[in-house]
């Protein structure tokens, strides 16, 4: 190597070799770049595998970002889609919309204008319903953004044309007759309305090719008259728009002229603020609006995981970086000794992490937009109701976001690797290899920090839950959110200190199985720092995930009991309008999936204070088959009635105290109140009880329970179709407890997806750690060759070593997990009621198996390139 | 071209090598490491291998070992052809009937002595024969220092460890590729009379590579290597016949440390 003139300042002064009397000493990093690039080149196996956590974490960053820019396209097209081909959009306050509509088409250059007007309807056919969006046919088709498949388009009154969707869910077809309902006010002073039905005919089907209507499942198409009627008159204030096609010749490069806007601007009738603009310059409005609230919030929650990856990542990084470091000791202390300086092996090891962030992040975008456009080859395949773009939009934030982001993390991890490569000794060259090593132990200030962290925020949970029980639930997840964040990262910063001790008592059990185990065991010993990184690395990820899981499983077991409590039975069939007919009972229980019914009576009764009680009543052994909480029913017997908290307080009763009730058939009958929180069972009394108030005391409704194995909706679908002619109303909360339970599995599978990133990435840490090892240990693997390990235990032996440090990783992240799921669950649940804290047995089984099977693979190609190398030649190797 | 069989005049042969070669590289640069070596080991003998650097000393033992694959040739311990073994029959015969004392003591750093010295045992899944350990580690003079890891013991004490590491499993024979080159001279004598000690106490058979002619002088027979052939062959070695030995063949092949003279002129160097 030739002589360098260091500046470095960490050089004590005449140390450095400096240049050539006369020759000013000149600074000169080329050497430094030389060499960094030759250790880049031996270590490139090992350099690759952290490349690609960091590109995981930047594809992940891209990913996000093009997603964001792939809704904010496909929201502008919907919201231009809904204009067709309009050339401008005049937006007045609608106080006198008639009068500017006609204005605007009797303006010069105007082809064709009209009033953007819709009302929301309700359909009904062969008892199903359907809520659609009516627009109304405008002037000209061009104006139009609907399609038409079939039929004609309306053009009387009573006439429209349904959209394809609806159209089959509603089972009819181009000249069927169907039934419109709709709120009509009759009293705009109390509010007071009725429902009115009119018959309409189905005279198109239409299709929605842009996607205008998708987010309303397509637009019903009426004459203008019709939606007119069937619309609610402007809300003044609201802005009003009327959308017109232009002739081209007011038109200037796709651009209406500025003499149409003015004379637009000026034939506009109404009074207030009015504008001009285009379709664009309108959809562009719009979705910035949008982009700047739902979407961003989107584009934050997605993020924030990305963040946890590239966290993973940079933990990844570090420890590869550390290794590193740690293996070229001598090769370091040997520059050390022929005068490099300091601060040229500190810019040496920071220049390898920046070359390496960059490339790597590069390869991240690269992945990113790879993933995004097979995504938008693949999503058309499916139907997802809105229009994508085919191709996704490259802004400069998408390339530069994750690069940046990518190449920061990669150098900051390196920063304290890059500091220790700068304490390497001279001396340390002349040392035999193996006593070399890099400094052990942990600081005081980071256990001090670890501390405190850990304290400070398991107070700020402590005080979370308390809050949460005390019903100030958001104040309470604030503290929880923040202090579980602040205990983490203490965990995290410490797991040096007690990281190991575990991983030793879990060695200890696995050491018992065999030798080769024993190895592994004592070898996740010998570097308790590079262990702990390891399994830390692993740890986050699955903390996170056993704590969203918890968290879950705790939200729907506190629901469950919960739910029983407001949706007492699965199913139950109430008056519509019409009674319940005495058929209802035998017609329900002869649906497949219900295995009990009840019959529920009710009557009114007068109370000494003059008010009137609804009481209801069932067969008490029927009654108690029914009800998904059997004992909701105790404490229900002849001269008692069950009343809520609320009821009991708006009667000013309280448990125990006796009321006489008196029926439509004169007998008055003492009652003694019981208290219930059973929802269902208020106002309930026995049969007896209710036969005496009314000896005529009608049918009310029919509970039914469901067969423990059936489908709750397809149930209550088949119990809807059974009473379909009688006009009654039939709600399953069961099948309401199934959507509760699908919205918080969706929304656990989407979270559970995203955090997964995280734990590739660190098993990916994991495989290098192991890669890392065994190059260190080539040597050592090759002497216990020599001594008669097989080659198979060399192979049990890794993969021992994999499984124990992602077990390890995994067991505390489950411990931590439960913790934070459980204290979680106390601030958010403790409202709903008494939380129960269940462990999630299954996903915890499922994490751990997970783990430990990603720690065996991780170990299948350390264990080859282990194998790879011949006895001898690891014998010779210095 | 040297074709002699060395046979000791009595004892049964350990370890015997017929016409192994090793070849390193191929055409212009191919390395000849040995070309074509004949030698037989007795039973309960302790042999010294001597030769300049590059004569193939290593490669020999190695083969020998079934630590490496020989390019032609066949080479026995006892009666198993080492050369036609795959890889677990090696692994077998590594554990059961051969033992290994390496120049830089190669001790596992996380375990104590005791531990680096049942290991071989245990890899093998079977019971440590405590009479034996005990007379192993008397003999050795190691019973202090059972508790210690490697990097509590010095040099000379690591090296004994492995020495009983490499008798545990009471093998065949012992292969000791420059045991004392990192020892101090009295470590180094410490060590050698230990080696003699288990050939003459404990009945076992040593094959030591060394460049100490006073080294080899602890051994009963020296077997001289010179460019890949065997080149000598001394028995009951004094320092000085032993060197005497040594300086014969450096007068005979001045170009000898490069390792890549193809022909030795002249058979044995006596
Ligand atoms: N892996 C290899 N690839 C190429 N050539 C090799 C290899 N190993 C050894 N050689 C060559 O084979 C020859 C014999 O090497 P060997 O290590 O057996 O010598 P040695 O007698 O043990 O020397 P020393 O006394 O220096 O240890 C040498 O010329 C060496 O350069
Ligand atoms: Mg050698």
């Amino acid at each position: 190597m030739t002589t360098t003139t260091t500046t470095s300042s960490t050089d004590a002064p005449g140390t450095s070799p400096s240049g050539v009397a006369g020759s000013p000493p000149k600074r000169n990093d080329l050497p430094t770049v030389r060499y960094t690039m030759a250790q880049m080149r031996r270590s490139a196996g090992r350099l690759t595998a952290a490349g690609i956590a960091i590109l995981i974490g930047t594809a992940f960053v891209a990913v996000t970002l093009l997603a964001g820019n792939v809704i904010t396209r496909a929201t502008y097209d919907t919201i231009a889609a809904r204009y067709a081909d309009a050339d401008v959009l005049v937006t007045t306050s609608g106080n006198d919309w008639r009068e500017d509509v006609e204005a605007v088409r009797g303006t010069e250059g105007v082809v064709a204008a009209d009033a953007v007007r819709s009302a929301y309807l309700n359909l009904a056919e062969n008892g199903e319903f359907a809520y659609a969006e009516g627009v109304a046919r405008p002037q000209d088709d061009r104006l139009m953004p609907l399609d038409l498949t079939e039929g004609k388009w309306p053009s009387e009154r009573g006439e429209i044309a349904v959209p394809d969707g609806v159209a089959e869910r509603l089972g009819v077809a181009v000249g069927d007759e169907i039934d419109i309902h709709r709120w009509v006010q009759t009293d705009p002073e109390t509010g007071d309305g009725e429902e009115v039905s009119e018959p309409v005919r189905v005279v198109g089907v239409t299709e929605d090719p842009y996607g205008a209507y998708a987010a309303s499942g397509g637009a019903v198409v009426a004459t203008a008259a019709d939606i007119e009627e069937w619309g609610d008159e402007p809300v003044p204030g609201d802005p009003f728009e009327i959308a017109a096609v232009l002739d081209p010749s007011a038109l200037a490069g796709g651009e209406p002229t500025q003499a149409v806007r003015d004379a637009l601007n000026s034939a506009v009738v109404s009074d207030g603020d009015h504008s001009v603009v285009t379709v664009d310059e309108h959809a562009q409005r719009v979705s910035a609006e949008r982009t700047g609230g739902e979407d961003l919030v989107f584009l934050v929650f997605v993020l924030t995981f990305a963040a946890v990856a590239l966290l993973v990542a940079g933990l990844v990084i570090a420890n590869t970086f550390q290794v590193l470091v740690a293996q070229r000791t001598r090769t370091l202390a040997l520059l050390r000794c022929i005068g490099a300086g300091r601060g040229q092996l500190y810019r040496s090891v920071l220049l390898e992490a920046a070359v390496l962030g960059v490339l790597a992040s590069l390869g991240g975008v690269l992945t990113g937009v790879l993933l995004a456009q097979t995504a938008l080859f693949v999503a058309p395949q499916f139907d997802i109701g809105v229009p994508l773009p085919t191709i996704v939009s490259l802004t400069p934030q998408v390339v530069l976001i994750p690069l940046a982001v990518g190449t920061v993390v990669t150098l900051v991890a390196a920063l304290a690797p890059a500091r220790n490569a700068t304490r390497v000794a001279p001396l340390a060259a002349l040392r035999p290899a193996e006593t070399l090593s890099v400094r052990k132990g942990a600081g005081r200030v980071r256990a001090i920090f670890s501390a405190l962290a850990v304290l400070g925020g398991s107070g700020l949970v402590g005080l979370g839950v308390y809050l949460g029980a005390d019903g100030r639930v958001d104040l309470g997840l604030a503290a929880t959110v923040l202090g579980g964040a602040l205990s983490l990262i203490g965990i995290i910063v410490g797991t040096v200190f007690w990281l190991p001790k575990v991983a030793a008592f879990l060695g200890a059990i696995v050491a018992r199985t065999g030798p080769a185990s024993r190895l592994a065991a004592a070898n996740t010993l010998r570097n308790p720092r590079r262990t702990s990184a390891t399994a830390t690395a692993l740890l986050i990820g699955v903390t996170l995930i056993m704590t969203m899981t918890t968290g879950a499983a705790a939200a729907r077991s506190t629901a469950d009991s919960t739910l029983d409590e407001t949706f007492p039975v699965d199913i139950m069939v109430m008056p519509g309008s019409s009674d319940v007919p005495a058929s209802a009972v035998d017609d329900i229980a002869g649906v497949e999936a219900v295995s009990t019914v009840t019959e529920v009576y009710a009557a009114d009764a007068e109370l000494p204070g003059g008010e009137y009680l609804y009481l209801q009543a069932a067969d008490i052994e029927d009654l108690r088959g029914t009800v998904n909480d059997e004992s909701a029913a105790d404490g229900l017997e002849p001269g008692t009635v069950l009343l809520s908290e609320g009821q009991m307080e708006n009667l000013d009763l309280a448990e125990g105290d006796t009321v006489d009730a008196t029926g439509t058939g004169g007998e008055t009958v003492p009652l003694q109140v019981v208290e219930t929180s059973n929802v269902g069972l208020t106002s309930f009394v026995t049969l007896g009880d209710l036969r005496r108030l009314d000896p005529d005391a009608a049918l009310a409704g029919v509970w039914a329970s469901l067969a423990p194995e059936a489908e709750p909706a397809d149930a209550l679908a088949d119990v809807q179709d059974a009473m379909s002619d009688d006009g009654v109303f039939v709600t399953g909360p069961a099948a309401q407890r199934a959507q509760f339970e699908q919205v918080i599995n969706v929304m656990l599978g989407i979270v559970v997806g995203l955090l997964a990133v995280a734990v590739v990435i660190a098993v990916i840490g994991v495989a290098n750690t192991l890669s890392l090892s065994v190059i260190e240990r080539r040597r050592e693997s090759a002497t216990l060759r020599a001594i008669g390990l097989s080659k198979s235990q060399l192979r049990g032996m890794l993969a021992v070593e994999g499984m124990l440090i992602a077990g390890v990783g995994a067991v505390l992240g489950i411990v931590l997990g439960l913790a934070y799921g459980w204290t979680g669950a106390l601030t958010a649940l403790s409202i709903m009621g008494e939380v129960s804290l269940t462990v999630p047995w299954l996903d915890l089984g499922v994490v751990l198996v997970v783990a430990v099977v990603a720690g065996l693979v991780a170990s299948v190609a350390p264990a080859r390139s282990a194998l790879k190398a011949s006895p001898v030649e690891a014998l010779g190797a210095e | 071209m040297d074709t002699t069989v060395y046979v000791p005049v009595d004892g049964t042969r350990a370890v015997r090598a017929r016409d192994l070669t090793k070849t390193y590289g191929s055409g212009e640069a191919a390395v000849h490491a040995l070309a074509g070596v004949d030698v037989d080991f007795a039973a309960g003998e302790f042999t010294a291998i001597m030769g300049p650097s590059g004569s193939g000393k290593s490669t020999l033992m190695h083969l020998l070992a079934g630590l490496d694959t020989a390019t032609s040739g066949q080479a026995f311990v006892g009666t198993t052809d080492v050369t036609a073994l795959n890889d677990s029959a090696l692994t077998k015969l590594r554990r059961d009937r051969v033992g290994f004392v390496f120049q830089q003591f190669n001790l596992l750093p996380m375990f104590t002595a005791e531990q680096n010295i049942t290991l071989p045992v245990e890899l093998a899944g079977g019971t440590v024969d405590r009479q034996w350990f005990g007379t192993l580690v008397e003999t050795l003079g190691l019973t202090e220092r059972l508790t210690h890891r490697p990097a509590e013991m010095s040099g000379g004490q690591q090296q004994r460890v492995a020495i009983a590491r490499a008798l545990i499993a009471q093998p065949d024979v012992v292969f000791a590729d420059e045991p004392t080159g990192n020892l101090d001279s009295r470590s180094g004598a410490e060590v050698l009379s230990f080696l003699r000690r288990s050939v003459r106490e404990l009945g076992r058979t040593i094959i030591m590579v060394t460049h100490d002619p006073a080294a080899a002088a602890y051994a009963d027979r020296v077997v001289l290597l010179a460019d890949g052939r065997i080149a000598g062959d001394i028995s009951d070695p004094t320092p000085e016949s032993a060197l005497a030995g040594l300086d014969a063949l450096r007068t005979l092949e001045p170009n000898v440390s490069t390792g890549t003279t193809p022909v030795v002129p002249g058979a044995g160097a006596r």
